[in-house]
């Protein structure tokens, strides 16, 4: 017998964790040190942030066959 | 094996929504599709599918075993030579996997045989685990099928018995490309298991992934990323602007690096020189080898890296009738045996035979109405009667 079970979600089908992404303009240079890059912060002064953008990019690179955005899986 | 045409449910559109499973349609074509669905006997899932894939799993353990101690193997299958020693170590540590999926050929006749190892990014996970055994209890409630029938599926039972082992108290982020609907599925799907399996989590867009000197990645909120899924490829990771630093990251990612050896077409003719004649392999052989000879003039074409059946050429004596096109081929191709399998009312299908922390454990169908399974062949659920 390979069916005797019951299938839970508790997560998918209502609001889903979105990833955080925060791109505004820096207003002026701010000195951070190696592996920080400089971001606005919230009360509007820079804040210095860990590098990002480290992957992803073959994303970019890659059409998305059918699904609009680029596909990683397969 | 049989193919059996069925009606729809007429809310299936409704209750995928309601679960989370957007990408039912994909740019206004069908990609779930209840309009028929395959049949098995229970000997056929066991001893034809679920036995094999078991077997053709340890055969591949076996093959990186080899190769993390051999490099001529990490150099015929192209992995850069400054990724060796993260491979060989996660090898050597044993660092866990959570899933696979073997992309097998199989009419219900003879053996089945493996085309392909989905070994570092498989998707089509919600659909398999959930969606398909959501249908089988409506189909069977509403008479579209047997009242007896089963079906060849404790995925999501096992993915969440999976999380509670790797897990080890350790806080997981989960990293994709959040802004592909597919992806963020099959992301969010994990997500909501390793949530059942008590674990911590936070998702993340690939690209949010930060470094930072002397600590490692780390995510938006400068927590250090200590277990990383990630449902982007190993192949692409080594290339791009961090990848060297994975070497310096005390990070664990799930899949594990030594993953990268598997995720290759280029295990096809490494199986085939391990394991010669084995009845679940067709003969293959890197397209530079003499030996690929032996495959006469009709063959299919394979680039070591691709995903989707992207740039897979179908050559008939020296004639190419179906052909796949894309962006892979860069770092060469494989030739593999054409399987000669009965389509089944005109459609060819390929079963997905998934694995969980190494047990066989369930079945997805794609179809289409080529010989190349792409992004946009349509998955089928099935049953055993």
């Amino acid at each position: 017998m390979k069916r005797s079970r019951r299938v839970v979600l508790t997560l998918m089908g209502s609001a889903a964790v979105s990833a955080i992404s925060a791109r505004l303009a820096v207003a002026r240079p701010v000195m951070c040190g190696p592996g920080y890059e400089a971001v606005p912060g919230p009360d509007g002064f820079p804040n210095c942030r860990a590098v990002t953008h480290g992957f992803g990019g073959s994303l970019h690179h890659i059409s998305g066959h059918g699904h609009g955005h680029a596909h990683a899986g397969g | 094996m049989q193919r059996i045409s069925c009606p729809e449910r007429d809310d299936w559109r409704t209750t995928a929504e309601a679960c989370g499973f957007d990408f039912h349609t994909i740019d206004g074509e069908r990609y779930w599709d209840e309009r028929a669905y395959y049949a098995f006997t229970l000997e056929e899932i066991e001893e034809k599918i679920e036995a094999p894939t078991g077997e053709i799993d340890a055969m591949c353990l076996e093959l990186v075993g080899r190769a993390v101690g051999d490099e001529r193997y990490l150099k015929r299958l192209k992995i850069p030579e400054a990724f060796w020693p993260l491979i060989r170590e996660s090898w050597r540590r044993d660092d866990a996997s959570l899933y696979g999926r073997l992309d097998l050929g199989f009419d219900g006749q003879g053996t089945a045989k493996l085309l392909e190892y989905n070994a570092d990014t498989p998707t089509s996970m919600f659909e398999a685990a959930v969606f398909q055994w959501t249908w089988l209890e409506q189909a069977i409630e509403r008479a579209i099928i047997p009242n007896a029938a089963d079906q060849y599926n404790s995925i999501h039972e096992r993915l969440i018995e999976a999380w509670k082992k790797l897990g080890q108290g350790r806080h997981l982020h989960l990293a994709g490309a959040t802004d592909n609907q597919e992806d963020a599925g099959t992301l969010a799907y994990l997500q909501d298991t390793a949530t059942q399996a008590g674990l911590a989590t936070t998702l993340i867009d690939i690209e949010e992934i930060g470094w930072r000197d002397g600590s490692g990645f780390v995510d938006l909120g400068y927590s250090d990323i200590a277990l990383a899924f990630k449902l982007y490829p190993w192949e692409w990771m080594f290339q791009e602007q961090f990848g060297a630093n994975l070497l310096m990251a005390p990070t664990r990612w799930i899949e594990p690096p030594w993953k990268a050896v598997l995720s290759n077409k280029g295990i096809l003719p490494l199986l085939w020189e391990m394991f010669p004649n084995h009845p679940n392999l067709l003969p293959a052989y890197f397209e530079d080898d003499p030996g690929a000879q032996e495959l006469g003039t009709s063959f299919v074409r394979k680039p070591l890296y691709s995903r989707e059946g992207a740039n897979v050429s179908l050559i008939s004596e020296g004639v190419a009738f179906a052909q796949a096109h894309g962006p892979y081929g860069g770092e060469g191709f494989v030739r593999q045996a054409l399987a000669s399998l009965r389509p089944f009312d005109g459609q060819h299908p390929v079963l997905g035979s998934w694995l969980v922390d190494h047990t066989p454990c369930g079945l997805s169908i794609r179809e289409d109405e080529g010989p190349i399974t792409g992004n946009n062949s349509r998955f089928i659920p099935h049953a055993i009667l």
